[in-house]
C-alpha cells in the first residue's frame, strides 16, 4: 500500500531500520557487559594483576564501569548521537580511528571475495544447468556439496599448512609485508589464501541456488514454445532463462552480503588479517566495549540495509509487480 | 494432394522410476497438405505426447521405441537436437494449451514474435522485421499491433495471448501446425473466436494442422478428418462426416453419447463408465474392453486390428470382424454387418 506514496514507503523502511539498530545496540551493550571477563585488562594490560582492590575501584570509576548498566547505556547513547563513540581501551584511540585504519583491508578482502563468488557461481550454475544430470553436473554437485561443508577455519589451517609451511609459497598472515603497504603485488600474494577460503566456503551455496533457479525456468512452459519456434538451446538459456532469474539473482546478492561478511570475519581471524573481523574478535575477547559496540553496530547496519535493499530490488524489478501498479494508474486516468 | 506427414507404427514410452509408461503404442496416421486432422480422446490417452514426440519436444525420460516419422518424404525419426532445431518453426510449429504460461513473462510480445521470425531469417533488416511482426499480429487478429507489440504478456487477456502464441507459431510459415488443446484454457466465447481464427488462417495459408482436443464440439467445428485415440492407440480414424455420422468403434459411440446434445430431455448426461487403463501396465487385448458394453470374449484376449470400412475410414474393433454378432449401434446410420 505504501507504494502509492513513496515518502510513506521510505519513511516506513527508515523507521524499521532505526528501530532495528536501537534494539541491536541495546542487546550488544547488555550482553557484552554481562559476559564474564575483565575490561581493565585491555586498558592496563598485565598491570591489572598487581593492582590493589582500591586501585581497581579507582580505575573502574575512571572508565565509568561502576555505574548501573542503564546509566552507562544512556551515557553511551548520548555521546554516540553526538558522534562520539568513545575510545578503544586497548588502542587508547578514538574507536572510529581504529576502525578506519582497518576498514580498507576488510573491504578489499570482502569485496574481492564477493565479486569472485558471484561471477564464479553464475558461471558454475549455468554450466551445471546446461549439462543437467550429465556426468559434469553430477561431479560438480557432489564436489560442491563436500567443499561447502568444510569449516572455514579448518580449511584455512590446512591451506596454511600446505602453502605457507610446507611449500613456503604464500605468507600465512597479515595483509602486507612490513613497509610494503602500497605494494600491489605484495597485497595480492597476501590475499590469495584468505580469498580462496572465503570463496570456497560460499561458492557452492550460491552456484547451486542459481543452478536450481535456471532449471526451474528451463521447465517452464514458455521454454517449450521457444523450442517449438526453433530457438537454439543457447538463445533459450541466455536470452530467456537467465534474464528471468536476474531479479532473484540480484536480491540473492544483497542477502548474501552479511553471509559473506561473516565468513570474512572468521577467515580474517585465522589469517591474522588486520581487518574488521580480527578487530571484532579481539574487542570481544578483551572486553574493549566501545570498539565492540561500534563494530557490531556497523555490521548490523550493513546486514539490515542489505536486507531492505534485497526486498526493494524484488519489488522493483519484477514486471508483474509493476504491472499492477500500471493498471492502477490507467484506472485512475480513465476516471 | 501431397502427403506432408506420415507416422508409421510409432511407439513412445516414458521411463520413470515406477516403470515404463507406454504413452503411445503403435500409432499410424498421415496428414495431407492443407488439411485439418483432429485427434480426440480422454485426458492421458497420449494425444499431446504424440504431437510432442513428432516435434521431439518431450523430456529426456521419453524415448521413441519404434516406428518412423516422415515429413515431406524425409525420415526424421533419428534426427538429433541440432537437426530438429532447423526444422522447428519452419517445417512444423506448435500452439500450446495454456497461453498464460507459454509466453515469457519478461519479454514484450513484439520481441517474442520477432525472435521467431529471426530464427529463420537471421539477416532480416530492422524495418522489415518490424513490418513482419505487425503483419503477423494483424493476421491473428490483434488490433492496434503498433502499440501492443511493446506490451508484456501480462497486459494481455487469455485470448489475446493465445493469438500471440499463434503469431509466434506461424512466424516462419510452417507446413504443419500442431495445436495442442489451444482452446481448453480459454473462456467459451473466446474459444469460438480462436477456433474460427485457426480455421481462417488455416485456409488462408494452407497450413496442414493437427488439432488435439477432448471436445467433440470443437472437432465438428474445425476438422476435415478425425482420429480417435484411446490408451495410446488410434482406435478409429476417418473423415469428419464418417466419424460423426457413421462411427463404428464403441468408444467413439461413447464419446458421441457424452455430448450434451445427445442427452436432451434426459435428467443426466451420458458418460462412459470406468476409467482409462493405466499405461504403466496396459491390459491384454483391447484396452477399452472392460468399459465396453459391446465387448466380445475375444476383446479380452487379443487386440483387434484396424478394419477397413472405406478407403478413408478405419476402426479397431472386433465388431467389424465378419464373424462378430450383429449389433445395432446406439448412434450413427449403419449397423455392423
Amino acid at each position: 500500500m505504501g507504494r502509492k506514496n513513496p515518502l510513506a514507503y521510505f519513511g516506513k523502511k527508515c523507521l524499521v531500520f532505526v528501530f532495528s539498530i536501537f534494539v541491536l545496540s541495546l542487546a550488544v551493550f547488555y550482553i557484552s557487559r554481562l559476559a564474564p571477563g575483565d575490561p581493565l585488562v585491555s586498558y592496563y594490560g598485565d598491570r591489572v594483576e598487581k593492582m590493589s582492590p582500591k586501585e581497581r575501584e579507582w580505575a573502574e570509576d575512571k572508565l565509568g564501569l561502576n555505574d548501573p548498566l542503564l546509566v552507562q547505556y544512556v551515557r553511551w547513547m548520548e555521546n554516540a548521537v553526538h558522534g562520539d563513540f568513545g575510545i578503544s581501551y586497548k588502542y587508547k584511540m578514538d574507536v572510529t580511528e581504529v576502525i578506519a585504519s582497518r576498514l580498507e583491508n576488510t573491504l578489499i578482502l570482502g569485496g574481492l571475495g564477493f565479486v569472485l563468488i558471484f561471477v564464479l557461481s553464475m558461471l558454475l550454475g549455468v554450466l551445471c544447468a546446461w549439462r543437467e544430470e550429465g556426468w559434469l553436473d553430477r561431479a560438480i554437485c557432489k564436489i560442491g556439496t563436500v567443499t561447502s561443508c568444510i569449516p572455514e577455519f579448518w580449511l584455512s589451517l590446512v591451506l596454511i599448512l600446505i602453502f605457507s609451511i610446507g611449500l613456503r609459497w604464500l605468507p600465512s598472515s597479515g595483509a602486507y609485508s612490513i613497509g610494503k603497504k602500497d605494494d600491489v603485488w605484495d597485497r595480492i600474494v597476501h590475499l590469495i589464501l584468505p580469498v580462496s577460503v572465503v570463496v570456497t566456503g560460499h561458492l557452492w551455496y550460491y552456484a547451486y541456488m542459481i543452478r536450481n533457479k535456471i532449471l526451474e525456468e528451463v521447465r517452464a512452459d514458455y521454454v517449450l514454445l521457444a523450442k517449438a519456434k526453433g530457438l537454439k538451446k543457447r538463445s533459450i538459456m541466455f536470452r530467456h532463462c537467465l534474464r528471468n532469474i536476474i531479479p532473484s539473482y540480484l536480491s540473492l546478492m544483497a542477502i548474501s552480503v552479511p553471509h559473506i561478511l561473516g565468513g570474512t570475519y572468521i577467515v580474517e581471524t585465522v589469517f591474522s588479517y588486520p581487518g574488521i573481523g580480527t578487530l571484532s574478535y579481539e574487542s570481544a575477547r578483551y572486553k574493549d566495549y566501545n570498539l565492540l559496540m561500534l563494530l557490531c553496530l556497523m555490521t548490523g547496519i550493513v546486514v539490515i540495509l542489505c536486507g531492505i535493499l534485497a526486498q526493494m530490488i524484488n519489488e522493483k524489478i519484477d514486471p508483474r509487480i509493476k504491472a499492477t501498479e500500471e493498471a492502477e494508474i490507467s484506472e485512475v486516468k480513465k476516471r | 494432394m501431397a502427403r506432408v506427414l506420415e507416422v508409421k507404427d510409432l511407439s513412445v514410452s516414458f521411463f520413470t522410476p515406477a516403470g515404463e509408461v507406454q504413452a503411445v503404442r503403435g500409432v499410424s496416421f498421415s496428414l495431407e497438405a492443407g488439411e485439418v486432422l483432429a485427434i480426440v480422446g480422454e485426458s492421458g490417452c497420449g494425444k499431446s505426447v504424440l504431437c510432442k514426440s513428432i516435434m521431439k519436444l518431450l523430456p529426456a525420460s521419453a524415448k521413441i521405441k519404434s516406428g518412423t516419422i516422415c515429413v515431406n518424404g524425409v525420415d526424421i525419426t533419428g534426427y538429433k537436437e541440432r537437426d530438429m532445431n532447423k526444422l522447428r518453426g519452419r517445417l512444423f510449429s506448435m500452439v500450446f494449451q495454456d497461453p498464460m504460461t507459454s509466453l515469457n513473462p519478461t519479454m514484450t510480445i513484439g520481441a517474442q514474435i520477432g525472435e521467431a521470425v529471426r530464427v529463420h531469417e537471421p539477416r532480416i533488416s530492422r524495418e522489415k522485421l518490424h513490418k513482419r511482426i505487425l503483419e503477423l499480429m494483424a493476421l491473428v487478429g490483434i488490433e492496434h499491433p503498433e502499440e501492443r507489440m511493446k506490451l508484456y504478456p501480462y497486459h494481455f487477456s487469455g485470448g489475446m495471448r493465445q493469438r500471440s502464441v499463434m503469431a509466434i507459431a506461424l512466424a516462419a510459415n510452417p507446413d504443419i501446425l500442431f495445436a495442442d488443446e489451444p482452446t481448453t484454457a480459454l473462456d467459451v466465447t473466446i474459444q469460438a473466436q480462436i477456433l474460427d481464427l485457426l480455421r481462417r488462417i488455416q485456409t488462408q495459408l494452407g497450413t496442414a494442422t493437427v488439432f488435439v482436443t477432448h471436445d467433440m464440439g470443437v472437432v465438428a467445428r474445425v476438422a476435415d478428418r478425425v482420429a480417435v485415440m484411446y490408451a495410446g492407440k488410434i482406435v478409429e480414424i476417418g473423415t469428419a462426416e464418417e466419424i460423426f455420422y457413421e462411427p463404428r468403434h464403441p468408444y467413439t459411440w461413447g464419446l458421441m453419447q457424452s455430448l450434451p446434445a445427445y442427452s436432451k430431455g434426459k435428467k443426466t448426461l451420458s458418460t462412459i463408465p470406468g476409467m482409462p487403463p493405466s499405461l504403466l501396465h496396459p491390459p491384454k487385448g483391447d484396452a477399452f474392453a472392460s468399459r465396453n458394453p459391446y465387448a466380445l470374449q475375444i476383446d479380452h484376449e487379443e487386440e483387434p486390428p484396424m478394419f477397413r470400412i472405406t478407403d478413408t475410414h478405419y476402426a479397431a474393433t472386433w465388431l467389424l470382424d465378419p464373424r462378430a454378432p450383429k449389433i445395432t449401434p446406439p448412434i450413427g446410420g449403419r449397423s455392423h454387418e
